[in-house]
């Protein structure tokens, strides 16, 4: 780790001053960011704490109103906060399933939305892929068991965040502040894919902090599966995040988001298509599932997760059938 | 250093003498310097509460908490494993949470409340976990202990009855490699008031039939009573029912210490002046050095020496080294070979000179696949025939083997003719198997501290073989082996890669005698897993004959392996040893790769020759429409039908048929469900090997106190307590904690190498002859005061007394009638009584798994694992390791693989998230039925464990996945990928 200025302000203003500079970086719970810099992929001269600004910590809300959730809430408390797990069970749930309790007590809401990729081609420092402004996806002809399923054409790394999909599921909206000014921004439109600009991951401008998360108020049922291979600590094969509301037995609106399965997490426009307008139940369940794979290109080493992401799309909107609300 | 005002504020208090004034200044300052607008860099006063005290200490910025702790404040027992959020080794509790002290930077720790390993007991009094994990033996090496009692400690405070469920998840990240996470559980339940659930069994408690004669066979079947025990040997002991102490589940006597984080490891230990190595090494895999230029590195303040690698020691050296004549730097021939390290005065400082060596490379052709590798037109790893002796742990090959290409061998073994066999064979099986490259992944990674001074050199050493590591140094530095002091007080797993002083202890020690100081080279998580050792790959043929009931007619394995830059990749002895056959034959070549030099791993060949074997066993079964249980009935027979090994086999599948419920088992395939179920066996067999270089001396010193003095290891088997209990029984010593073991270090009588599982072959019996002779002169000293000859005494419960008398005087009181200060007892190894046999043991387990047929998700359910050693001495302990090689089976079974880029040959996931290791919600559960299996062979008759609970496993899973779905799955790992790709295969 190379050293670095430290600088820990308490208001919004002054991150956004001080993150503005020149190699200045952004820390919350810190977890993938010394990760980068212990693997030199960063050397930043200015790491600001965002761990000293009041207000960013709090869990507001109910079922009825929604969810305002403070950007430096831990995924932990998240998991086991009360409101949250009644007015969003299954987001909870997606929080429960990250990393380690140890991690879940570090990692905040925000870091995660804003973590970078873990494909291992990006956290070498040796391989200079694309991302890093280089010319080779080294995945695309590599190993790339783990890689996107989707959407991989320039970059074949997968997004990270295994509770942006849960959230983008449920519509969330971020606010975004930066120094005086603060800004709207639903979740959909914060990811950015690499064929549009492969120096970033989301539209975070320098002097950015996301300050908190609304989850809207929803009568959609919910289900989200993380499957991996190994239940202790270990990083998804696929997740699906799905929310689905009713008319009667009419599903009215749907969304199925896919995780691990392109460089942003992936609405599954043509799985959604499938439940809207049709009765929710095992069929059009099972149609759904097989559309979200539709236009899948898998790399050489991946194919075999397509069924997989068919399954667990199936097996999530089967969960939001059970689910009482 | 950006504001000056800093350093001159600190410049001022640090010259402060009023402490209370002080402190309070000191708050002040560090509040404002590490959290407000303004930048601050370099050295920064801060302030927390630490383990109850507030402590001000100064770091950097860059500076993490387990950094702070270990380096500046000597609180130790924070161990740093991954180094990167994966592990859960470096927990402690902020504001009582467990976090991880890696990930958090100690400069935002400003004002928290941390507490760390060393603060959790309170003064004497250990937290209810520690107590519990003392107890329950949830340790064995202990590295991973204090981040597991952390999380443990921290669901207590918000769960107070948590279930089994709930203490799985809580250390969920906390990584144990020797397989702990069954009595962690178990620990939970007891700290918090519940009772865990029995998980061990011991086959029986039957006496020994009446006699002076040595105890043969298994008891509770076939006990007998053979010759007496030579002249001047111990009598033989009885059953484990017939003592007191040995053969009693007993916590290890070092719990304490690696409960508290006392226990101090290589990488814990701290000397005055002590400098940083890191090393530098190649990205490339195959590839001329032309250059090193290392005066960017030098000119660093704070760097100390540099020093270029001359020549390494791991892995195959060419036959004739005229071929490398001339060579001023080491051909490298895998990335991450090290090219030179350099010392500095920080850690930090030590990375940041290491990234300033200029090395220029000529890259050269490379591969790192072991079927290309074979290929005619394969870039060469050696330019010429090589050799490869073994460590003390195994590897290496046979010599003069011949060499084309990078294809060393085959080194054949053979007896009667298997293609006469096969010819006659009513019934001919064949299959193809293939195992991957697992790393060693010791929690403590390889790691020295070499301190060289004029009058000899002092090295802290993580190994399994203190005399190879001596012996190693004082060779390659021409000293006397005399001069050469190794010591490895505790150290943190090594499963076979842990032998000799390695390129990296090389190096530490030129650099502490360039810089006249003391030198810590411990490696990171990438290189371990690179460059320190691993599980050789192989693809093995598979051919055998039966007759139509199954007996074997022939039988021959044809195998390829790679253990990159190294020898030693054949399938084991498995295959020759476990069934009978007239005909057999295995062939074994080596390929070289350009990749990391494999080490002995746990079991050598033999995990991946069983994985083979038991599978292309249990197809035979099928196609004899015999159960697979019924079938390995059939076939283990020796020529001796009262063979001590098949009689112990015998029993074993019978009790584990029996505790498993074996008569459940379906058809393969029969299971309807999505998620199917199914059961499988597997067999073990080990070797029974003998180092001779084990003794030790034990002393009786005037106030009673006993020592043992070895330089053997406790490489977390519990070598420390087994070995007290053994003296503690001969001199009748209330308990095993009555014995000091004074072990690990070179000063003392030479100990035997802990590789092979030949730890306890070796020593026990040598303590008990020492016991037994420091006994003798105990009587002979006191006797007078008893007014009776030594002969009508004896030592029993702590006391001495007259023969036939219920009570005795205390042995501390009696031995302060001892006429000399100190009586010592030496004894060495002798051979076994009537030489040493080629002989062996084992054991057998049974698997239940459940496949998901969709997602090819494989769970292990539940195993039982039979097993006999010899004389458990200590069966708490012997339960650990079947668990650890139950656990290590598994995890190489289902996930564990070496990732190499072909395009660049770099290691992909040389980190512990992504090469992935099992962990506590991975476990099944687990029960140990052990066997008590006489040999007569010593005055202790006991036997390893460590190795032959690791072989069965994996062909249990592989069986049990077959029962499953129905479908073979002959390579692993066998993670959805492969349960998919087969399951997809069999419907096409």
């Amino acid at each position: 780790m190379n050293a670095f200025e430290w600088v820990a302000p308490k208001t919004t203003e002054q991150v956004s001053e001080a993150a503005r500079a020149q190699g200045a970086v952004l820390k919350a719970g810190g977890v993938d960011l010394l990760d980068r810099l212990k693997n030199n992929l960063e050397a930043p001269s200015r790491v600001v704490s965002l761990q000293a600004l009041k207000g960013l910590g709090g869990i507001a809300g109910d079922a009825k109103a929604g969810l305002e959730l403070g950007a430096l809430v831990t995924l932990a408390q998240l998991a086991g906060d009360a409101r949250v797990r009644a007015a969003a069970p299954k987001l909870a749930e997606a929080c429960w399933h990250v990393a380690t309790p140890q991690v879940r007590n570090m990692a905040t809401l925000g870091g995660n939305l804003a973590q970078r990729t873990h494909c291992w081609y990006f956290r070498s420092e040796h391989d200079v892929c694309r991302r890093k402004g280089g010319s080779t996806c080294f995945a695309q002809r590599g190993d790339n068991e783990h890689h996107a399923l989707f959407g991989n054409g320039v970059c074949a790394s997968v997004h990270a965040s295994t509770v942006a999909p849960m959230l983008l599921a449920l519509e969330a909206v971020l606010t975004v502040e930066n120094g005086k000014s603060s800004r709207q921004l639903r979740l959909e439109d914060f990811f950015v894919p690499p064929e549009k600009d492969l120096s970033r991951e989301n539209v975070l401008q320098p002097g950015d902090v996301i300050t908190r998360v609304r989850v809207p108020p929803s009568r959609a049922k919910t289900g989200y599966l993380k499957q991996t291979a190994k239940e202790s600590f270990d990083w998804p094969l696929a997740v699906a995040a799905v929310a689905v509301e009713l008319d009667g037995a009419t599903c009215k609106r749907a969304a199925v988001v896919l995780g691990a399965a392109a460089p942003v997490p992936l609405r599954a426009r043509a799985a959604e298509a499938a439940l809207v307008g049709k009765p929710f139940g095992p069929d059009s369940i099972r149609e759904a599932a097989k559309a979200a794979v539709q236009g899948a290109s898998p790399l050489s080493g991946n194919g075999y997760r397509v069924p997989v992401f068919e399954v667990v799309v199936r097996r999530a909107l089967e969960q939001a059938l059970e689910a009482k609300s | 250093m950006s504001d000056p005002s800093q350093l001159s504020r600190r410049g001022f208090l640090g010259g402060a003498s009023v402490t209370a004034a002080t402190s309070a200044l000191l708050d002040s300052a560090a509040a404002h310097a590490a959290s407000g607008a303004e930048p601050v860099s370099g050295a920064t006063p801060i302030t927390l509460t630490l383990n109850g005290a507030k402590k001000t200490l100064t770091v950097e910025p860059r500076t993490t908490l387990a950094a702070a702790l270990r380096d500046s404040l000597g609180l130790t027992g924070t161990k740093v494993v991954c180094d990167r959020g994966a592990c859960s080794a470096c927990t402690v509790h902020v504001d009582g949470t467990p976090m991880l002290g890696c990930t958090l930077l100690a400069i935002e720790l400003e004002g928290r409340k941390i507490v760390t390993i060393e603060g959790l007991a309170k003064g004497d009094a250990l937290h209810p976990v520690q107590q519990a994990f003392i107890e329950q033996d949830a340790m064995q090496c202990g590295f991973c202990t204090p981040g597991m009692v952390m999380s443990c400690a921290g669901l207590l405070t918000k769960n107070k009855k948590p279930t089994e469920a709930d203490a799985r998840d809580a250390i969920a990240g906390n990584l144990c490699r020797c397989g702990t996470y069954p009595k962690v559980v178990a620990a939970v339940l007891q700290a918090s008031g519940q009772k865990p659930p029995p998980t061990l069994e011991l086959a029986s408690t039957a006496l020994a039939p009446d006699g002076q004669g040595r105890l043969l066979g298994v008891v509770g079947t076939s006990l007998s009573r053979g010759e007496a025990p030579p002249a001047g040997e111990p009598q033989a002991w009885g059953t484990n029912a017939q003592l007191r102490l040995v053969g009693k589940p007993t916590p290890r006597i070092d719990g304490r210490q690696k409960v508290t984080g006392a226990a101090r490891y290589t990488a814990d230990v701290r000397l005055p002046g002590m400098l940083y190595a890191r090393r530098v090494v190649s990205v490339h895999p195959h590839a001329k050095v032309k250059s090193i230029d290392t005066s960017a590195a030098e000119a660093l303040p704070g760097v100390k020496a540099v020093h270029v690698v001359e020549r390494t020691l791991e892995g195959a050296k060419l036959r004739d080294p005229s071929q490398v004549k001339g060579e001023r730097y080491p051909t490298i021939r895998y990335a991450g070979q090290a090219v030179a390290a350099v010392a500095a005065t920080t850690p930090e400082l030590a990375d940041q000179a290491a990234r300033l060596v200029k090395v220029e490379y000529e890259p050269l052709p490379f591969t790192v696949d072991l079927e290309e590798a074979r290929g005619a037109s394969a870039p060469l790893v050696f330019p010429g025939p090589t050799e490869q002796p073994p460590t003390a742990g195994g590897g290496g090959a046979p010599k003069g083997l011949p060499q084309k290409g990078n294809v060393r061998g085959p080194d054949v073994k053979s007896r009667g003719d298997v293609k006469k066999g096969l010819a006659e064979a009513k019934l001919k099986l064949s299959g193809d198997y293939r195992t991957q490259v697992q790393t060693h992944t010791p929690l403590e990674a390889h790691g020295v501290v070499a301190d060289w001074r004029d009058d000899g050199l002092t090295v802290y050493v993580s190994t399994q073989s203190t005399a190879s590591a001596r012996n190693e140094l004082a060779t390659v530095f021409e000293l006397d082996a005399g001069k050469v002091r190794i010591i490895s007080e505790f150290m943190g797993g090594g499963f076979g890669a842990k032998f000799g002083a390695g390129t990296y202890g090389v190096l530490a020690t030129h650099l502490s005698r360039a810089a006249k100081a003391p030198v810590r080279l411990v490696l990171d998580r990438e290189e371990e897993h690179v460059s320190a050792g691993n599980r050789p790959a192989t693809v093995q043929h598979l051919e055998l004959g039966a007759t139509e009931n199954g007996t074997l007619t022939a039988l021959s394995v044809q195998s390829y392996g790679t253990g990159g830059v190294s020898t030693g990749s054949g399938a084991g002895f498995f295959a020759e040893r476990l069934y009978a056959t007239p005909n057999f034959r295995s062939e074994h070549s080596d390929v070289f790769t350009h990749a990391g030099p494999a080490a002995a791993f746990r079991a050598p060949g033999n995990v991946q020759g069983a994985f083979a074997l038991e599978q292309l066993i249990d197809e035979l079964a099928e196609k004899l429409g015999v159960d697979p249980l019924e079938l390995r009935e059939r076939l283990d027979v020796g020529e001796d039908p009262r063979d001590p090994q098949r009689e112990a086999r015998r029993l074993e599948r019978k009790l584990g048929a029996e505790r498993f419920g074996w008569a459940r088992r379906k058809a393969p395939g029969s299971d309807g469900a999505v998620v199917k179920r199914g059961v499988g066996v597997a067999q073990s067999l080990w070797g029974r090997f003998v180092d001779m270089d084990s003794s030790c001396d034990v002393r009786i010193n005037r106030d009673g106190s006993v020592e043992l003095l070895s330089s053997v290891m406790d490489i977390g088997t519990g070598t420390r307590t087994a070995l007290a209990l053994v003296v503690a029984e001969e001199l009748g010593l209330a308990s095993a904690a009555d014995v000091t073991l004074r072990i690990g270090d070179t000063h003392h009588p030479v100990g035997p190498s802990s590789g092979g599982s030949k730890t306890l072959v070796g020593v026990a019996s040598v303590a008990r002859n020492a016991a037994a002779d420091a006994r003798q002169q105990f009587l002979a000293e006191v006797a007078g005061g008893f007014g009776v000859p030594a002969t009508a005494l004896e030592l029993v419960n702590g006391e001495v007394r007259k023969q036939g008398e219920p009570k005795g005087k205390p042995f501390k009181k009696v031995a302060a009638g001892m006429k000399r200060e100190q009586l010592t007892a030496h004894a060495q190894r002798k051979d076994d009584y009537g030489g040493n046999p080629k002989s062996g043991y084992g054991g057998v387990q049974f698997a239940e798994v459940s496949v998901d047929t969709e997602t090819g998700v494989v769970k292990v359910e539940r195993v039982v694992a039979v097993h006999d050693c010899g004389r458990p001495l200590n069966p708490l302990a012997v339960q650990s390791q079947v668990n650890g090689g139950v656990i290590h089976g598994i995890s190489f079974a289902l996930f564990e693989e070496r990732r190499l880029d072909p395009r660049s040959g770099r290691m992909l996931n040389a980190n512990l998230d992504q090469y992935k290791v099992l962990g506590s919600r991975d476990t099944p559960h687990i029960e140990t039925v052990l066997l008590e299996h006489y040999q007569g062979l010593t005055s202790v008759d006991a036997n390893g464990i460590g190795e032959p609970a690791n072989i069965a496993t994996a062909a249990a899973v592989a069986n049990a996945v077959y029962n499953a779905v129905g479908v073979r799955l002959r390579e692993l790992p066998m993670t959805p990928r492969a349960v998919l790709t087969a399951l997809k295969g069999a419907r096409s």
